[in-house]
Parts: C-alpha cells; sequence; structure tokens
C-alpha cells in the first residue's frame, strides 16, 4: 500500500481508470515512459489527457474538449449530412501532415513533372523530390485521394509510403485494412500534433446509405466485428454519449463507397495500436458489426524504404495487399 | 466528495484486481530504475493478443500471445491449409500490407542483428523460424520466446505476422538472401497482432 501515498492525486486517479477501464489508461502509461527521448514532451500533454478522467468530473476539461469540438467542425463529422459532399470544407481546416510518396521517376524531366502536378492540388503548401530513393515528400493538409490522383495523372506509378513524422511521436502513423471478401476499405490514421490526430478512410462494397462506424477497444477478429469489445474510451469521457472512439457515421454512395477525411481531438495514434476499426450496419452501430480491421503501425515518414521483396522477389510497384503466393496444396 | 470518490475507486480497484493489474501496483509500489526494460514490462497491463492470418489462397490461421509473468511470451499457431513439410513464421515489422510486402518492412529487428533461428544469439526479433504442416496441411505450433513482448518499444501489438511459401533455412542456407531472410519464398498469409481482452 506504500505507493499509494506517494502518489499524485492525479496519477492515483490514472490507476483508479487504469484499473476500472482495464487496458486504455494503462497503455497511456506504457506509451509515454517507452522512450525516454519522448517521455518529456509526452507527459507534458499526456498526464493532462489523464486528470480529463471521468473521475474528477473536471469542467475546465469538459469546457475545453466542447470548445474544441466547436471550433473545429469536422472534428466528429457527426452532424454532417454527408462527409463525402462537404470534403471541400474539411480540407480547408486539416492539419498539415507530411506525406510520402514512391514514384516510380528516373529523370529529372519526370522531377519537374511530378512536382508541377502535386504543387498545383489544393492544400499542398511544399513538395520534396528525392530522386536517388525514387521519393516524394508533400507538406499539406490535402486528403490522400487528392494527391493520389495527382500522381495518377501523371502517369507514373506512385505508392505512398509514410505519413507524419516519427521524431515527433511515438507512433506516427497507423493503418487498417479491410480484405474483403465483400467490404474493401483503408482508414490511415496519422498524428499531427499532440491533441490531434488525422483520419482518412476509404470503402468498397458497402450498402449504399450510413453506416455506423468506430474505434473499437480490441483488434481481436476471431470472431469478426463481434469479438472486438466496445467502443474506444479511455476516459470515459462524455460517458456512452460521445466515446472518443466514436467516428459517426459513413455516409455510403450508390456505388457502395464511402469517403471520409476528419480530425479527431485527443486521439494518440499511439494508444490504438492493436485496437480495431468497426463498421456497422446501422448507424446507430445497435448490430453486432459488418466487418472491422486490426489498427496497424505503419511507417512514419523516412522510416521504410523498402522497395523490393527479398522474399519473393516482388517489386513495390507490383505489391498489392493481395499478392500472396498460393499454396500449392 | 472528490477525493472520497478516488479513494473508493482505488480501492475498489486493488480488491477487484486480477494477476496482471497485481503487477502493475507491484512496480510501482517498488521501482527499479536502474532497469527500465523490466520496470517497463511490469507497468504494461495487455498481456494477451491475437492474430488472424488470412492470404488470397485458402491459408489461414489464428496465432494467440500470451505474456508470462517472466517476460516470455507463448505462441499458439494454427494455419490450416499448408502444402506438408515446413514453413517460414515470421513477424515484420509493421502491420500495414497496403504495399504489399514492402509496407509491413523488414523482420522486426529493433537490435538490427542478421537472421538467425529463434534460440541463435543472433537473430531478428521476428525471425520465429519455422512451423511444420502435416499431411493434412495442418500446422500447429507452441513457441515460447523470450524477445516478442506484447508492451514497450518492442511490442509485438500492431505488427505483422507472415507465413511463407517455404521453408526458413535459419540463416544457414548459404544463400543470399539466408542472412537477411532465410530465403523463404513468398507470403501465404498475414495478419495484424491485436489486442484482446484480458
Amino acid at each position: 500500500m506504500a505507493f499509494l501515498r506517494s502518489l499524485t492525486p492525479a496519477t492515483a486517479t490514472a490507476i483508479a481508470a487504469a484499473s476500472a477501464s482495464a487496458l486504455p489508461a494503462a497503455f497511456v502509461f506504457s506509451s509515454s515512459s517507452s522512450s525516454s527521448s519522448y517521455s518529456s514532451s509526452r507527459n507534458s500533454s499526456h498526464f493532462p489527457n489523464a486528470k480529463s478522467l471521468p473521475f474528477l468530473s473536471s469542467p475546465p476539461n469538459r469546457l475545453g474538449l466542447t470548445r474544441n469540438f466547436a471550433t473545429s467542425p469536422t472534428a466528429l463529422n457527426m452532424d454532417s449530412p454527408s462527409s463525402h459532399h462537404n470534403s471541400s470544407q474539411e480540407n480547408g481546416s486539416l492539419p498539415d501532415l507530411l506525406t510520402e510518396y514512391m514514384v516510380d521517376m528516373k529523370c529529372e524531366g519526370c522531377v519537374t513533372a511530378v512536382k508541377n502536378k502535386l504543387q498545383i492540388v489544393d492544400g499542398v503548401k511544399s513538395v520534396e523530390v528525392d530522386l536517388s530513393n525514387q521519393v516524394v515528400r508533400i507538406l499539406g493538409n490535402s486528403p490522400v485521394k487528392a494527391m493520389n490522383e495527382a500522381l495518377e495523372q501523371t502517369g507514373r506509378k506512385a505508392r505512398l509510403i509514410g505519413q507524419g513524422v516519427p521524431e515527433d511521436f511515438l507512433v506516427s502513423a497507423a493503418v487498417a485494412e479491410f480484405k474483403g471478401p465483400q467490404i474493401f476499405g483503408v482508414v490511415r490514421l496519422a498524428q499531427v500534433s499532440m491533441e490531434l490526430a488525422r483520419i482518412e478512410a476509404s470503402f468498397s462494397g458497402l450498402s449504399p446509405g450510413k453506416h455506423g462506424w468506430s474505434i473499437n477497444e480490441f483488434g481481436d477478429l476471431t470472431r469478426g466485428a463481434a469479438s472486438t469489445g466496445k467502443v474506444f474510451n479511455p476516459s470515459n469521457e462524455g460517458t456512452a454519449k460521445q466515446p472518443i472512439g466514436d467516428l459517426g457515421t459513413l455516409d455510403v454512395d450508390k456505388n457502395g463507397e464511402a469517403f471520409y477525411t476528419g480530425v479527431k481531438q485527443q486521439l494518440m495514434v499511439a494508444d490504438l495500436i492493436g485496437r480495431s476499426i468497426a463498421v456497422y450496419e446501422t448507424e446507430d452501430r445497435s448490430d453486432p458489426g459488418l466487418t472491422a480491421a486490426v489498427i496497424a503501425r505503419s511507417a512514419g515518414v523516412g522510416e521504410n524504404y523498402k522497395k523490393i521483396c527479398a522474399c519473393d522477389g516482388t517489386t513495390i510497384w507490383e505489391a498489392s495487399d493481395k499478392d500472396f503466393v498460393t499454396s500449392k496444396v | 466528495m472528490q477525493a472520497a470518490a478516488i479513494v473508493a475507486m482505488v480501492a475498489h480497484a486493488i480488491l477487484t484486481i486480477t494477476p496482471s493489474h497485481h503487477t502493475l501496483l507491484h512496480a510501482l509500489s517498488s521501482p527499479n530504475p536502474s532497469d527500465p526494460q523490466k520496470q517497463f514490462s511490469l507497468l504494461a497491463v495487455s498481456k494477451k493478443a491475437v492474430a488472424v492470418l488470412k492470404g488470397d489462397s485458402k491459408v489461414e490461421g489464428v496465432v494467440t500471445l500470451t505474456q508470462e509473468d517472466d517476460g516470455r511470451t507463448t505462441v499458439n499457431v494454427r494455419v490450416t491449409g499448408l502444402t506438408p513439410g515446413l514453413h517460414g513464421f515470421h513477424l515484420h515489422e509493421y502491420g500495414d500490407t497496403t504495399n504489399g510486402c514492402m509496407s509491413t518492412g523488414a523482420h522486426f529487428n529493433p537490435n538490427r542483428m542478421t537472421h538467425g533461428a529463434p534460440e541463435d544469439e543472433v537473430r531478428h526479433v521476428g525471425d520465429l523460424g519455422n512451423i511444420v504442416a502435416n499431411a493434412d496441411g495442418v500446422a500447429e505450433a507452441t513457441i515460447v520466446d523470450k524477445q516478442i513482448p506484447l508492451s514497450g518499444p518492442s511490442a509485438v501489438i500492431g505488427r505483422a505476422f507472415v507465413v511463407h511459401e517455404l521453408e526458413d533455412d535459419l540463416g544457414k542456407g548459404g544463400h543470399e538472401l539466408s542472412l537477411t531472410t532465410g530465403n523463404a519464398g513468398g507470403r501465404l498469409a498475414c495478419g495484424v497482432v491485436g489486442l484482446t481482452p484480458i
């Protein structure tokens, strides 16, 4: 019991939270102490978050949260009738992010062509090209979809290989992939500041209309979405009404596709690794869920220039999420 | 009132602790600053994880991981649909397969070693050797390894398990790929390690 006396009230609260809500708050512990070089900056922003745990029912934090949502209408996109249609409005308030592509370029001429095409994309602030590595780094608030389309127009093969600055955050980027057989999708999460994460998603194969989706506490897919637990809500802030893992609704068009771009306050990507994103049949997520995908670590900018798979000789230009060899049974 | 509520919560937590919570409390009561790694693993609560492996063919499987109090992790593997024989079984740095094998990065290798067998001193952390499929194409294995914790900076959570087409030569095949990949051929199936309820 000696430890109780030596703890500050905030820490004691965090422990209570850890014990009460199992994983989440303890995960905060692990992520903030995992690297000494990050710990000072992370602690300063992380433990204030921990203080906003429900047991304190701290009015300033509640107000802070409300204010954040109010000044950032795209934060949850919950009230927006369609995330697809108002994407231009969202772009205006998206935070800047560094995104890195590998692009099939072999000469200075191609560098200029690629740069010119990217620089006119709405929201792109700067484009940096490293021809020797065939790498293009783009700083700006443009959604991945817009950058992909611009690169497609150059007629060159391009692959997104990194997002976010790994030096700044413990985990700068994560991805959840939905691999069918009916529903396919990619959700990218990137840390843009200590209090803000960017979320981009594209889905196909969903039934047209509105579908609820959320970050769920577990990444256990043994029973699909049904084994992913409850909506991720480390602090229980806002009780069951608006958990931090609530992503609102996806608006699926008549082709079964949905695109989403937005930001989420108070979301630390490092805390989401190994959890999941689930998509539901219903808007209010009252069903067991259609599909789910584990939130995986992905490379930050400069972390992964792997261009050829040594195991079977596949190059990045041929690669896809289903380039498996088939077992010859 | 608030303070009383906190005390009540903590008391409740102590009364209802599970073994893993117990280690959390223990770590706080006797931290050992000279051994940050140890302190770290004690602080962590996540002790179970699971990866569901899928490929494009009929190869599929489930890998469950349980971390013991001594830091060793027990990995239970069951993969079906394989060709009979040995198949390389590795953990890659990232769980991202949007660009296939490329976006998963290399074998998870935080200590910058060359490829080896699970029992070797010099190995990638992600080198878990081979799993053996029987005549029915089913591979079942229990691997106990001390280099693959479920928490901390080298945590396996969010990374990807990959089952390969061929046998991993464990770095000893003399092939030019032996010291990087074990020359285990293409990927048959992979899965991201996710958190499970404790």
